[in-house]
């Protein structure tokens, strides 16, 4: 125990003698939470919140036109500008001002559409009745063809979300028109005047609700991904001043006189584990103080943490624990800082990318997910994520922490056996 | 000197792995204790594998090795409390001052605290190190941290003391002190294998000396019975020379 204790001493003395170390080891998370929870609030924002420009170019001067005008005003996503008018110069002017981006979408809609609707409902209802019925002028039942115009650099997203929306308007349309054209129909049956009024509100409606166990119901947010996603990423980091500290040890000889005392390597780097998990616990505190005390200063969403504080630090630890014994088994099998800190920077880097840490895994293509499975940084931001989001338990999260406690275990086994083979070279 | 062999190296041999000769080949001696035995060799010739298979480094290919009368591979927790080794490099903690370099080593030995704060300011004392006790290491020279390096090799009081060139780089003054610690040490009971290539402190250090080339022992005896064997030859290096050659070894 007592060999336990000078080894931790004196991997602190040591760490707190690399002040810049130290400093730089915390900020540079901080500063990852802070950059990319404000890009990724912004991109949010932008797809829920900032409206799209859109032209409507309006020949056919009716309902539909209209119903189109309403219906997107009422949405809060467009922002409209109306042509309403036959001259097809300013069809030609509205295509040139959405191909140089001043506008996102362009809507055309031809003349007589309004009327092709109304001709289609009473041909449907003229099949229906044994007699013939005349209440519009005659029309060419044939399709009528809205034309959207779309800026190149428009996002999927946002066309798919506009295409939805004027589709449902467009529906929304018809239904009415086919409605009030069969009124008209009964109405001339029965000898009634007066249309009834078309409901405004549909039938049937759609309710949200996030089914978090929480009461409250966290809404995932980009501060409720990255605090815990760059937290993770931090930790792993941790990699390359452990290797650094092992490799330093090893070339200085110190590694070697140790090896002739009465201490088991596994001793040896209990000091640094100790040290570092500590340090790693450290970091990630102050990291979800930055997000529940600071970031709310930025205009970002406050951290929500709930109160499984239990869970919170099993988590926590048992990521803490991965990132020391990625860092152990990096240092025992490289040969110089160099090769440690190139090694280290670029795994912490790939296993953040595929372990979801940059993008959420499930918007990864399918052979990913796959692969997302293997990164240890995959199951720590899954374990935050139950904790965060859906108030999970000690017990809920296990499989987690168990898989990060074998890594580390794999991590520890690989070095002491590598040191091992050294010795019987 | 006494009758017990603290170190006994019975057909020693050390192959490395992609090497087709051996880089120790067969060698055998024994060092009584209170002695101090000088191990030498040009570049090459198997000292530093021999005392890196000694102190448990790097197993041996072949061989057996007793240290206290202890079998070095089936006892080699016992035996590592036993030994101290001082090797060639400075092995400490450059960050560290001294008094925390040496606590934490002599803690590893299991040294009672207080038992091991008067030995860290006696030994300090010794090589005239008290005034820099809480100096961080990196801010010594040279010689300091040899002398330091030493003393983190000696604090348990090991029955076998393995030195690697323990005076290289230093100047007259500290190896004039260095030499008279191991002296000290010597007369308190402690056994000394020592390598070097300063034939001078061979020959003022050594009790016994054995020359070894290539792997093998060539030569083997107290410096006065070498020298004595080659009436040529007035001091060891000449002896050294002449049985090693004049070549250059650079390995």
């Amino acid at each position: 125990m007592r060999k336990l204790i000078i080894s931790a001493y004196k991997e602190a003395l040591l760490l707190l003698r690399d002040i810049e170390g130290i400093v730089l080891l915390n900020i540079m998370p901080i500063v990852l939470v802070i950059v990319i929870s404000l890009i990724q609030e912004r991109s949010f924002q932008n797809i829920l919140e900032s409206k799209i420009n859109v032209v409507i170019v309006d020949f056919d001067n009716d309902s539909l036109g209209a119903a189109f005008r309403r219906g997107i005003d009422k949405s809060n996503v467009f922002e409209t500008t109306e042509i309403i008018s036959g001259d097809s110069i300013l069809l030609e002017n509205a295509r040139y001002d959405v191909a140089r981006g001043k506008y996102q979408i362009g809507i055309f809609i031809p003349a007589n559409t309004t009327q092709r609707i109304k001709m289609r409902a009473i041909n449907l209802v003229q099949k229906q009745l044994p007699f013939s019925v005349s209440v519009q002028p005659d029309l060419i039942d044939s399709a009528s063809i809205i034309r959207l115009f779309f800026d190149p650099i428009t996002k999927p997203s946002f066309k798919n979300l506009a295409k939805s929306r004027l589709i449902e308007f467009a529906a929304q349309t018809e239904t009415r028109i086919i409605f009030e054209t069969y009124a008209r129909v009964i109405n001339a049956i029965t000898n009634q005047s007066g249309l009834p009024d078309f409901p405004s509100e549909p039938i049937i409606r759609f309710e949200e609700d996030l089914v978090s166990e929480y009461t409250a119901g966290i809404i995932p947010n980009s501060v409720q991904h990255n605090v815990p996603a760059w937290t993770l990423f931090g930790m792993f980091l941790i990699c390359i001043p452990i290797a650094g500290n092992i490799i330093k040890e090893r070339n200085e000889g110190c590694l070697a006189k140790l090896k002739t005392m009465p201490i088991t390597y596994f001793n040896i780097m209990s000091g640094k584990i100790i040290i570092f998990i500590f340090i790693s616990l450290l970091q990630a505190a102050f990291i979800f103080l930055i997000g529940i005390y600071f970031l709310p200063f930025l205009g970002l969403p406050q951290l929500q943490i709930h109160h499984n504080w239990i869970a919170l630090f099993t988590i926590t630890l048992a990521s803490a624990f991965a990132a020391t014994g990625f860092g152990i088994v990096i240092g025992t099998l490289s040969s110089t800082i160099v090769q440690a800190s190139t090694f280290g920077s670029v795994s912490t880097v790939i296993l953040a990318a595929i372990g979801g840490i940059w993008i959420p895994v499930s918007l990864m293509p399918e052979i990913l997910r796959k692969i997302s499975e293997i990164s240890p940084m995959n199951w720590g931001i899954h374990g935050f994520y139950d904790v965060f989001l859906r108030n999970a338990t000690v017990f809920e999260i296990w499989p987690y922490v168990i898989k990060l406690i074998g890594f580390y275990g794999v991590c520890i086994i690989i070095s002491i056996l590598f040191r091992k083979y050294q010795v019987n070279r | 000197m006494g009758d017990t062999i603290v170190l006994n190296v019975q057909n020693l041999t050390k192959n490395y792995r992609g090497k087709t000769e051996p880089a120790v080949d067969n060698l055998s001696f024994q060092v009584p204790e209170g002695e101090i035995f000088g191990l030498l060799g040009p570049n090459g010739a198997g000292k530093t594998t021999t005392i890196s298979v000694l102190c448990s480094l790097i197993k041996p290919t072949e061989g057996r090795i007793t240290i206290t009368g202890l079998d070095l591979h089936l006892h080699l927790n016992q035996i590592k409390s036993r030994i101290g080794v001082v090797g060639q490099d400075i092995a400490l903690y450059e960050k560290l001052t001294a008094y925390e370099n040496l606590l934490y080593f002599g803690t590893i030995y299991n040294i009672r605290k207080h038992e091991l704060q008067q030995t860290i300011n006696s030994f300090m004392h010794r090589l005239g190190l008290d005034a820099y006790k809480n100096q961080q290491i990196r801010r010594f020279s040279g010689g300091m941290k040899r002398r330091i390096n030493l003393i983190a090799g000696v604090l348990h009081k090991p029955q076998l003391l393995f030195l690697d060139e323990p005076t290289v780089g230093v100047d007259v003054q500290t190896r004039n002190v260095i030499r008279e610690f191991l002296i000290e040490l010597k007369y308190s009971g402690t056994t000394i294998v020592y390598t070097s290539h300063l034939m001078d402190d061979a020959q003022k250090l050594c009790d016994r000396v054995c020359i070894i080339d290539q792997g093998r022992i060539i030569a083997a005896g107290s410096p006065s019975e070498l020298i004595a064997l080659h009436p040529e030859c007035k001091e060891l290096e000449e002896v050294f020379l002449k049985l090693t050659g004049r070549n250059l070894r650079d390995t």
